[in-house]
């Protein structure tokens, strides 16, 4: 059973697979990034993923175009970032409770916003057609290749988008003047007001542009992933996203790792669950993401322990 | 006179936010209904009043479903209000509202206890165990600072799919079409308050009782304000020497085992056998619960009584009308987020203390001068 599996694993395609599983995942790890260098713990990521997922769709079907699509979806996740903005820092909602608040929209209202616009009950099957998906690309030179080519090319451009928003995000954060005063907001709020920095407008900013990367992932999810949208499509991505940024001790590179350990996991269900013997036991494959997004918490959460431990410093309490 | 006027206030504002909700979900009847008229009358009176023949009467059947709704809802909200109180964002509630109904399901048909006894062995060792489920997320907040609102969420996944494999390879009824366990043994079920379909038992007055001694627990006991202290500030209540990480766990461990309570409940009372394939929503019907209760869990049956009511409202709107029942949840989400909005209508409360200060500044004035005569 085990040399079937390590037969299944040491091939190409599956190092591709893992590349397509972990965009969705990336776009929301990155999303949690950024609103939680502000200071913003924005766990309507799941929420903002299932809305945008649906409107990208709703908008490439209307106009026939991907990219009106994508575009759509953006533009509904800065929409649904203001928003949370809005409550949380102009009417105090606890910024929990209004990520809860969307997930509790993208949850049933999705289903209720799908049959108002088109009649449609749980899922877009019916709409989908194939140039409202996102197209997928050959990279020249690379793809020529022998076993590189068949790993990095013939991704959707989405995929490659996320991987390359790592490094800008990182030199965002790192090298630009807005990034630092994020950040400061982020640190130490009291002390970015006392130089004038806009604290409110920072956590505008960075929760905005958190709803425009969660709506590329969602857009990700609807118009290549499960090529069209359905009621169970997000499936916790979202939540795995704020895990991968945990993990990631809150930076873009960190978190693209823990987004390839979640991506791994869930290409390593599918292997397993292929396997004979194992028919079984599908629910409890079904399980190895979370499980193993917990396991990865507690590990990092030991990590910081020990760690703080050694340099005799007391753990900062919140 | 300002405790009157603040208690006051938030009542109205209250009420605001319940009133703003529903003109968000009416907006939304009227983009989207042909009929808005109906569903919004069967939204709103729907429950209470039926319509038939042009006859107006009071629903009783209605009424005593919405109860029966209730049940469940009612200990998660208390679950929530619990964890909330000690500021833990823990929202396992929803996996252990599961876990609950299958553990209480096993034994209600696997063991064969007395009539009398059998419901409620079946209640206790399912709360015992979402108890016990609960330390996961809990303690690895307190030992090791795990986020445990990531954990409680990955949770209720991985006891999902624990469930739905011991229900489709262990303890499948294999001669039914869909997937269930074999039928409860009679002495199992919850019985019945009153007659009727409605599935209003015996479990909607536990709910009463318990939210009463959660209520008790929080408001009357040393325990209780210790997990509302660490609620309302963390560092004072480890600096006057609360042993603040054993008061989370207990905290958690309390929610866990209400919402085992409410899920077990619920499956022996409505169903003959366990027939959940999914989350049933209940945990998060709970947060919702809870917001509006303000975390006080005397508040809670009337919260759940209020959801109840609108989720009743929104099915009669689906059946009656082409209004889609999960309007519930646009309706529900924008609840929230005015409910919780502390600075909502803050002008308004601002206004209103001014005024009341200065009165009261009149009043000790003119006090002041009688007393100098």
């Amino acid at each position: 059973m085990f040399d079937q599996l390590i037969k299944s694993i040491f091939q190409a395609e599956f190092l591709f697979v893992i590349i397509r599983i972990t965009a969705p995942i990336l776009f929301a790890a990155l999303a949690a990034v950024i609103s939680e260098k502000a200071g913003v713990a924005n766990i309507g990521l799941e929420g903002m993923m299932m809305i945008t997922a649906l409107f990208g769709f709703l908008f490439a079907y209307w106009t026939q175009s991907w990219v009106v699509g994508v575009l759509g979806a953006i533009l509904v996740g800065i929409i649904l970032g203001l928003m949370m903005g809005f409550f949380s820092f102009k009417l105090k909602t606890d910024i929990i409770l209004s990520g809860i608040a969307v997930n509790m929209l993208g949850a049933g209202g999705t289903i209720f916003l799908l049959n108002m616009f088109t009649g449609l009950r749980g899922n877009t099957g019916a709409l989908v057609s194939p140039n409202i998906l996102i197209p997928t690309i050959d990279i020249p030179l690379i793809n020529k290749i022998p076993i590189l080519g068949d790993i990095l090319s013939g991704h959707a451009i989405l995929t490659y988008l996320a991987f390359i928003f790592v490094f800008l995000m990182r030199t965002f954060l790192y090298r630009t003047p807005l990034g630092l005063k994020m950040r400061a907001v982020g640190e130490n709020p009291n002390a970015a007001s006392s130089v004038g920095v806009s604290v409110i407008k920072m956590k505008y900013i960075a929760i905005a542009a958190s709803g425009a990367l969660a709506g590329m992932g969602g857009a990700f999810m609807s118009m290549y992933y499960s090529q069209g949208w359905n009621q169970g499509m997000v499936a916790g991505r979202g939540f795995i996203a704020l895990a991968a940024q945990a993990m990631g001790r809150g930076e873009p590179v960190g978190a693209m790792f823990s987004s390839l350990l979640f991506g791994l996991a869930q290409a390593m269900k599918t292997k397993v669950s292929g396997l004979r013997g194992m028919a079984s036991y599908n629910y409890l494959i079904e399980m190895i993401p979370y499980v193993v997004t917990i396991i990865g918490l507690v590990f990092y959460a030991l990590s910081v322990k020990l760690k703080t431990r050694k340099h005799q410093l007391q753990p900062i309490k919140e | 006179m300002r405790d009157k006027r603040m208690v006051l206030f938030g009542f109205v504002r209250g009420a605001a936010a319940i009133v703003l909700a529903l003109a968000v979900g009416a907006i939304f009847i009227f983009l989207s209904s042909d009929e808005p008229f109906t569903a919004l009358r069967y939204l709103l009176i729907g429950p209470f009043v039926s319509f038939h023949g042009g006859v107006t009467a009071f629903n009783t059947q209605n009424f005593y479903q919405i109860l029966a709704a209730m049940i469940p809802t009612i200990f998660t909200g208390l679950a929530v209000c619990v964890m909330f109180s000690a500021n833990q964002f823990n929202l396992a509630a929803e996996g252990c509202v599961l876990v609950g109904g299958f553990v209480g399901s096993l034994i209600g048909i696997y063991a064969n206890i007395a009539t009398g006894w059998h419901p409620v062995i079946c209640v206790l060792v399912s709360a015992v165990v979402c108890g016990l489920i609960m330390l996961i997320p809990s303690v690895l907040k307190v030992t090791l600072g795990a986020s445990e609102m990531v954990t409680s969420l990955m949770l209720n996944f991985v006891l999902l799919y624990i469930v739905l494999h011991f229900l489709n390879y262990h303890f499948a009824d294999r001669s039914k079409g869909a997937t269930m366990t074999f039928p409860f043994l009679d002495s199992a079920k919850i019985p019945s308050l009153v007659s009727g379909t409605s599935k209003l038992t015996w479990g909607f007055v536990v709910a009463l009782i318990i939210s009463f001694l959660v209520w008790v627990f929080m408001y009357r006991t040393r325990w209780g304000y210790a997990i509302r202290m660490i609620g309302i500030n963390e560092s004072f209540s480890l600096y006057s020497g609360m042993n603040v990480g054993r008061m989370i766990i207990l905290s958690s461990v309390i929610g866990g085992i209400l919402s085992g309570m409410g899920g077990s409940l619920e499956v022996l009372g409505r169903y003959n056998t366990f027939v959940w394939r999914e989350l049933p929503g209940y945990g998060w019907t709970g947060v919702t619960i809870a917001i509006l209760a303000k975390n006080n869990p005397g508040a809670v049956p009337l919260a759940a009584f209020f959801l109840a009511y609108l989720n009743k409202g929104c099915q009669l709107m689906s059946t009656h009308s082409d209004v889609p029942s999960e309007m519930i949840d646009i309706i529900q989400a924008a609840i929230f987020l005015f409910f919780a909005a502390e600075q909502f209508l803050s002008g308004f409360r601002q206004k209103l203390v001014v005024k009341t200060t200065r009165e009261e500044l009149v009043r000790a004035e003119s006090l002041d001068a009688i007393e100098g005569e």
